[in-house]
Order: structure tokens, then C-alpha cells, then sequence
């Protein structure tokens, strides 16, 4: 079963990037295009691009009918749905199959077991990979107290009903635990109508660490190295780094293990990404979620271990399997990865869509631009605002921070604001030279003296 | 006309032996020649108002163009119509059917009287059908694309003469 046209149901500088590898393993190519994209950089180097609708991504994009349709009118026998949009939906992965069109990307089962995040947990804990220690519902202090001296202070009470802060409390002691249990209990009573709580770890400081794996769906998943993506601002990674540098070695090599037990143990088929929060002052991870599809950072994993993520993913999608073993993988070196979003860090991160005037990225041994963008385009304001990303390999972190800020500095992009400034403050920054930060450093620190400079 | 239209159009032209280029499109003129004292004559010639007549002297003169390029605006713009034409456009990518049944007859051929609410085509994708009205009332003038071919979004699907 082999692949000989593609269809690439995504835009931008991922549809770019598939359509690089598609060309090179000699297959045919066809782009999914929205109104606004036609004249776009992916849309001239697809061998055929299709108009599937207008600018509105949920009337383009993101219409499973419409991308089916096209890859089976234009005749393609593969569909790669790159991130974001249709990416993670069990339903293309299904009607894909149904059509006899191999989608490069998981089967609908496991998109749908590992995206849940209760029914991924659950998956992990049956694999035997750990999740953040935590109860089932408690009723009195008595109980809260001896699971939190089992689990360890600090602990966090949270309610069982929801979220948003409503009868959760952090508590660093048993007289913490009896001074605000029950009016935690009754604040969750009146926000949900249900006052029941459970308890999980606190963990102070954390790093996002995430391990990339290609898994064949038999059961065979080989790991590309980890990656570091504790630089985020509500939740949206800003630079990503590989291989993680912030942990023994000795226990990297659990974390890695534990993500190919996981994947393998869901019999996982395609490129994903098992991601961990990492406790740095007890020193262990905790399981968090799969990505069951290419990432953003993918090429941090590339550049390290100079493999070609997206070729595998089409080999095992083909049924071809990885194609590579573990001992042929070795992570050499260290990257960086800068996204740059077309954003205005001055004004709360607002999008910034618009006519790129000036275009000149850097180039070198070591740099590596992944971007749709040349001078004169027009950034559409329907989709996300990332114009590309800068990545950076040099022979260890401090060689790649080098690179990276010299890449930054020469990098000439006019017309919309970006984050480029930003990213080359949070490099550049001391903290970050020294490995020392966590998931809240940027918001907590780092931004608010950026943004009074 | 977007940029790239033009853009695609001046390398049309250029390629042809034509000597002469003149299309209007919602109103916007585009005049080309390889003739630089042609400039006056031609865009000069109707200035500032769309007047749908003045496309019909230099469309005469163009051959049937070739259709360059995939982008249904650019190939579409060259052929010879009348400016007051009125394109049905396909509001999506689906696979074009000129009748509701392989034996039922064509909602539409050419020449046919049609109201805002006539049926004219079935668009398909997936399964799901979905009938085209005309929109307007006219005369069916001409029928771009045949049946059981698969259209793009924008493409032009059929023209009406407004009555």
C-alpha cells in the first residue's frame, strides 16, 4: 500500500512543510486553498491547489465534507491534515478510512481515547506511566489529611464539579487542610450544586517536557529525543528547545521510556507527542496529555536527531512502519525554535494580520526558517497569527542561544508587528541562559520587565 | 481584479500574438497594448464610468483565450460576454450536476427563460446535494462546466442574461 498523490488538507507553513517532503519522496501533491490563501506560497508549490470555499475557515478548513470531497475528486489516495483544523477530529480519521484513503494520522479509536483527557489518564495509569498523585472524591478533613500526608505537601483542593477556582484552595499543611476544607466544600456546593472535593499534588515549579515518538500501530514506537516548552504564555508555547537539558539523565531516560511504554501500550500509529509537567523540586514527571498529530516544534526534534518527521509519519500511515530503529536515532547537538506570531506583545499579544512589506530571514549553517511567508504577502486575519518559525541548531545550548540571537538580529521583517523582539529579550535573558525558569517565569517575570522597557 | 489577476493577465499577454488586451470586470477596466500611443484610445475612452458596451468592440477582437491558469477569475475573465452578464458562482467545491437524476432533464440548457427562484444545477459533496437557484431572472447564455465535473469555489457555474 503506497501513497502516490497526497492530499494536504492545511495552509501556511505546514502545508509548506508537507509539501517539501511530498516532493521529495517524488509523490504528487494537492492543496486544500480557502479564497484567501489561492495565491499563497503553498498553493504554487502544490502540484494542484483546490478552492474548497471562502476566507471563513469553518466554511473551508475545517468543513470535513468539503476536504473529503476534494481529495477524492482531485484523486488522491492519502490525506495528511498537518495541525490545528481537522487534525485531532476521529471523524476524518474514520471517514477517511471508509473512503479508502489513507489518513496520516491515527486511527479514529486512539485520536478519540488519547484526546479525552480523563480516558488518556486512565490509559497512562494502565500503562504504568505516572500521572499527578491525586484522590477520588473526599468527604472529611480526616481523609483530605491522610491522602495529603501520603501524597506529600503542598496539595490542592480542588471541587469534582468544575473549575474555574470556584472551592479550590492550596494547602501546605493539615492546619491549612481543616481551616478551609469545609467552606471550600460549600463554595463548590453553591457554584455547582455538587460540594464534593478530591486532592491532588501542588506542584510549585514545573517545566512543560514532552518526548516525540513515531509509533508503526502495531505496537512498535520509537522516541526522536525530548523537548522543553516551558516558555509559555497561557498556555501557548513561545520557544521550544530540544533535548531537555533541565533534568538528570538518569531520569530523561524514564521520561522517554515512559513515552513509548504509553504509546505502545495504546498501540499508537503516527508522529504524537506525549507530553509531561515536570516537578523540578521533587525531581519526577507527571504524565499530562498525547498530541496525536505533527507539532508545531516538531522540526526542535528534527534538527537534533536529523530525521524526517514527516516522511515518517507517511511511511507508517502506508503501513511501511518507522523505518528506522531506536540505536539509528541519536540526538546530537541542541535546537531552538522561535514561533513568530504577526502580534503586538505591547498591546496584550492583539493580532496583527496585514501586508508583510519586508522579508528577510536569516540564513547559515544552523538556521533553518520554516515559513509561507515572502515579501508582499498579505497575513489574512481569518487564521492563527504565526508567520513562520526560526530554528537554530548549534553543538550545545549555549551554541544554539548564540546562533539564535545572532539569527534574530539579522532576521528583517516589515509591515506587521511580531514577537520577534520579545523572543530575542527572553534568549537573551540571564534566567534563560542558566536553565532556570518554569511554566509561570515569562508571565510572572520576564514579560512584565519586557514590557516596561 | 486582484493583483495576481493581473499579473496573470499581463503574462497572458505577453505570451499571446495579440496586439491588444481589453476586459472589464465589475466595473474595472483593464487596457493593454503594445502600442504605448494606444494608452488614450483605449482606457481614456470611457473614463470613470463602467459602461458595460465599451467591453463588447475589444472583446471582439480577442480570440477565445486559452485558460492559463487554475484561478476560475483570471481564466474566466478573458472570454467575450457582455458586461451585464450575470455569473452563478459555485459557493463551495463540490462536484457539479446538471440534472437532479441521471435520467431527469437538465434543470437548465442554454437559452432558457429563468426566474430568481428557478432551479438551475445540483452541487454535491459527500453525498449531500444541494439544488442552485438562479438568483435572477433572465435567459441562460452560457453553461461553464459540464456534468458530473468537479467545480471549485468562485468558479463560474452558469451566466444569465438579467431580463
Amino acid at each position: 500500500m503506497g501513497i502516490n498523490r497526497l492530499f494536504v488538507a492545511n495552509r501556511g507553513e505546514i502545508a509548506l512543510r508537507i509539501l517539501r517532503t511530498a516532493k521529495k519522496l517524488g509523490l504528487e501533491t494537492v492543496l486544500a486553498v480557502s479564497d484567501a490563501d489561492r495565491d499563497s506560497l503553498p498553493a504554487q508549490m502544490a502540484d494542484r491547489a483546490v478552492c474548497l470555499g471562502p476566507a471563513q475557515a469553518t466554511k473551508s478548513y475545517l468543513d470535513i465534507g468539503l476536504v473529503l470531497h476534494a481529495a477524492k475528486a482531485t484523486g488522491c489516495d492519502a490525506l495528511h491534515p498537518g495541525y490545528g483544523f481537522l487534525s485531532e477530529r476521529p471523524e476524518l480519521s474514520r471517514r477517511c478510512e471508509a473512503e479508502g484513503i489513507i489518513f496520516v494520522g491515527p486511527r479514529a479509536g486512539s485520536i478519540k481515547a488519547l484526546g479525552d483527557k480523563l480516558s488518556a489518564i486512565a490509559l497512562a495509569r494502565a500503562a504504568g506511566v505516572p500521572t499527578v498523585p491525586g484522590t477520588d472524591h473526599i468527604a472529611t478533613v480526616a481523609h483530605a489529611q491522610a491522602a495529603a500526608k501520603e501524597i506529600g505537601y503542598p496539595v490542592v483542593i480542588k471541587a469534582s464539579a468544575g473549575g474555574g477556582g470556584k472551592g479550590m484552595f492550596r494547602a501546605n499543611s493539615p492546619a491549612d487542610l481543616a481551616a478551609r476544607f469545609d467552606s471550600a466544600s460549600r463554595e463548590a456546593l453553591a457554584a455547582f450544586g455538587d460540594g464534593r472535593l478530591y486532592l491532588e499534588r501542588f506542584v510549585e515549579a514545573a517545566r512543560h517536557v514532552e518526548v516525540q515518538v513515531v509509533g508503526d500501530g502495531e505496537g512498535a514506537v520509537i522516541h526522536f529525543g525530548d523537548r522543553d516548552c516551558s516558555v509559555q504564555r497561557r498556555y501557548q508555547k513561545l520557544i521550544e528547545e530540544g533535548p531537555v537539558t533541565a533534568m538528570p539523565a538518569a531520569l530523561q531516560e524514564r521520561l522517554r521510556a515512559a513515552a513509548v511504554q504509553l504509546t505502545s501500550f495504546a498501540k499508537y500509529r503516527n508522529a504524537g507527542t506525549v507530553e509531561f509537567l515536570y516537578d523540578v523540586t521533587r525531581q519526577e514527571f507527571y504524565f499530562i496529555e498525547v498530541n496525536s498529530r505533527i507539532q508545531v516544534e516538531h522540526p526542535v526534534s528534527e534538527e537534533i536527531t536529523g530525521q524526517d518527521l514527516i516522511a515518517l509519519q507517511l511511511s507508517v500511515a502506508a503501513g511501511q512502519g518507522i523505518g528506522v530503529t531506536q540505536e539509528q536515532v541519536r540526538v546530537s547537538g541542541h535546537a531552538l525554535e522561535v514561533r513568530i506570531n504577526a502580534e503586538d506583545p505591547m498591546q496584550g499579544f492583539q493580532p496583527r494580520p496585514g501586508r508583510v512589506t519586508g522579508w528577510a530571514p536569516p540564513a547559515g549553517p544552523g538556521i533553518r526558517i520554516d515559513s509561507h511567508i515572502r515579501a508582499g504577502d498579505l497575513i489574512p486575519p481569518f487564521y492563527d497569527s504565526m508567520v513562520g518559525k526560526l530554528i537554530v541548531h548549534g553543538s550545545d545550548r549555549s551554541a544554539a542561544i548564540e546562533g539564535m540571537l545572532r539569527a534574530i538580529r539579522d532576521f528583517r521583517i516589515e509591515g506587521p508587528k511580531t514577537t520577534l523582539a520579545l523572543a530575542a529579550h527572553v534568549i537573551g535573558h540571564p534566567d534563560f541562559a542558566d536553565n532556570r525558569f518554569t511554566t509561570r517565569w515569562l508571565e510572572d517575570k520576564a514579560l512584565p520587565a519586557y514590557l516596561k522597557e | 481584479m486582484k493583483p495576481a489577476d493581473i499579473e496573470a493577465l499581463v503574462d497572458l499577454f505577453g505570451k499571446s500574438g495579440w496586439d491588444e488586451l481589453h476586459i472589464e470586470i465589475d466595473g474595472e477596466e483593464l487596457f493593454l497594448s503594445r502600442d504605448s500611443r494606444a494608452r488614450g484610445a483605449g482606457a481614456g475612452a470611457v473614463p470613470g464610468t463602467a459602461a458595460p458596451m465599451a467591453a463588447a468592440p475589444a472583446a471582439a477582437a480577442v480570440a477565445v483565450a486559452p485558460p492559463a491558469a487554475p484561478p476560475a477569475a483570471a481564466a474566466a475573465a478573458p472570454a467575450a460576454r457582455p458586461a451585464h452578464w450575470v455569473a452563478i458562482k459555485a459557493a463551495n467545491l463540490g462536484t457539479y450536476y446538471r440534472a437532479a437524476s441521471p435520467e431527469a432533464p437538465p434543470y437548465v440548457t442554454l437559452g432558457a427563460r429563468v426566474s430568481a427562484e428557478s432551479e438551475v444545477c445540483m452541487i454535491e459533496v459527500m453525498k449531500l446535494f444541494t439544488t442552485i437557484r438562479a438568483g435572477i431572472a433572465g435567459t441562460v447564455r452560457e453553461i461553464c462546466v459540464s456534468d458530473g465535473q468537479m467545480v471549485e469555489f468562485g468558479q463560474d457555474l452558469i451566466w444569465i442574461e438579467p431580463a
